[in-house]
Formats: structure tokens, C-alpha cells, sequence
């Protein structure tokens, strides 16, 4: 799943860490859901559409597959 | 503690497994052989798990938690060392069936502190990192399962002979070595 936590991490100027920290997971768990090799839960995708104040669906772009 | 000093107690752990191996092949000629087995499979094993820690995302695992983790590990692997000598030694002179059995199951105590150390790690870690352990946990036990199933039907044929106390023995090194080479290889995919 395509998302825009790189983007929104990088606009308020945090490292990986420091959002990871935020929302207590890891660095590389921000980098995989950055990366798009990990779909996070839906608790952790709630937490980090709050953290961001934007809506979750504008953050995580589902793509259906054909 | 940084990632690397994290792992440096079990590589530390390893080496002293290693030699207790040697040890107990040297100092103690009467013990059964499947006893400098068992130690050098386990100085495999917890090698294999330092290792796989370097690649796999539990770098990340809060320091607590690796530190808790780490030392749980270490003074469990260290005391099974030492029960295990003592063990053998006493076994050699005690004939009591009940005072036998007691003493056989000594370093199987510390062997579940090491277990209940797992448990408190995988949760302890985040979602990424449990699922990579779950995928890890399953594997290894399917290929452990599968390599005794096999081996069943060879023994059964009467193709191998391999001592039933030996077998059983090996089950727990066999799953920590597979799983830490299974954590590893899952773990690149996240990387």
C-alpha cells in the first residue's frame, strides 16, 4: 500500500526515528511502512493519520489489485 | 547500549558454550557423547541468534527491552552451562532413580528462563518486529518438524540409528538455529 508518511515526516522536518518514537514502533517499522513493504494495523495507521492531523485516507492510498 | 554492544554478550555467550563443549569432550571422559553435542549445538544456536539480530529489525527493539533480553539469555545459557556439568558429574555416582531424574532435569530450569525471556521479547517488540517473529517461529518449527518427521521414517526402516535421548535433546537448539536463520532471511524483506 502506497502511503504519505514519508512526505508528512519530512514536511515536519522528523527523522525516522524521532516519528517512530512518537508513535512507539520502531525506525525500520517507519521505513518499511515508508517503503510501502509493510501495511501497518489499523491502530498504528489511526495513530499516525493523529499524529499528522490529517484524515487516514489521505495518508494511505489503497490501490485494488486487478 | 547501541545495537552492536547488544549482541555482544550472546556472541560472548556462544564462545563460552563453545568451550564448555570442548570442556566437557576433555574433563569429563565418562559423560555420554551426546552431551559435547548438545553444548556445541547450542553454542550454534545462540551464535545464529546473535547474527540474525544484526539483520533483522529487532536492532530496533526498545534498549530496555534488548538489555532485559540479553542479560535474560545470558545468565539462563550460563547457568544451563553450569547445571549441565554438574549434572554429568553427579549422575556418575548417584544411582537413586528419583535423586537420578532430579538431577538429569537440573539444567532445564534455567532453559525455561531462557524461554520466558523469548516470550517477554516478542512482546515487547513492535508489530513489524512480532510479525517478522511469528513468521520466524512457525518456519522453524515447520522445518523441524518436517526434518524429525523424516528422519522418523528413516529410523523406522532401520536406515539411521540415531539414540532417542539425543533426538529429543536436539529439538530446542535445532528450533533456536532455525529460527535465527528464518528471522534473518524474513526480516531482509522489510528492509
Amino acid at each position: 500500500m502506497k502511503s504519505r508518511v514519508r512526505e508528512l515526516r519530512e514536511a515536519c522536518g522528523w527523522s525516522q526515528a524521532q516519528l517512530g518514537t512518537r508513535l512507539d514502533v520502531s525506525r525500520q517499522t517507519i521505513n518499511a511502512i515508508e517503503t510501502g513493504k509493510y501495511d501497518p494495523s489499523l491502530p498504528l495507521a489511526f495513530r499516525i493519520a493523529r499524529e499528522f492531523a490529517e484524515p487516514i485516507e489521505s495518508i494511505f492510498l489503497f490501490e485494488d489489485v486487478p | 547500549m547501541d545495537a552492536s554492544s547488544a549482541r555482544f554478550p550472546l556472541r560472548v555467550v556462544s564462545v563460552l558454550l563453545l568451550a564448555a563443549a570442548i570442556a566437557v569432550r576433555l574433563l569429563v571422559p565418562t559423560a555420554p557423547e551426546w552431551a559435547s553435542g548438545l553444548i556445541l549445538l547450542s553454542a550454534v544456536a545462540v551464535g545464529v541468534m546473535a547474527m540474525s539480530r544484526r539483520a533483522t529489525a529487532c536492532d530496533g527493539a526498545p534498549r530496555a527491552l534488548q538489555r532485559r533480553y540479553t542479560r535474560d539469555v545470558l545468565l539462563g545459557m550460563g547457568a544451563y552451562t553450569v547445571l549441565l556439568f554438574v549434572s554429568l558429574l553427579l549422575l556418575r555416582s548417584v544411582e537413586a532413580p528419583a535423586l537420578r531424574a532430579l538431577i538429569a532435569l537440573l539444567p532445564v530450569a534455567p532453559i525455561a528462563l531462557v524461554l520466558r525471556a523469548m516470550v517477554h521479547f516478542i512482546r515487547g517488540v513492535d508489530e513489524l518486529q512480532q510479525r517478522i517473529e511469528f513468521e520466524a517461529v512457525c518456519i522453524a518449527a515447520a522445518l523441524v518438524a518436517f526434518a524429525y518427521m523424516t528422519a522418523g521414517f528413516l529410523q523406522a526402516a532401520r536406515v539411521i540409528d540415531v539414540p532417542a535421548s539425543a533426538a529429543m535433546l536436539w529439538v530446542f537448539p535445532l528450533l533456536c538455529g532455525t529460527y535465527g536463520i528464518a528471522k534473518a532471511v524474513i526480516a531482509r524483506r522489510y528492509r
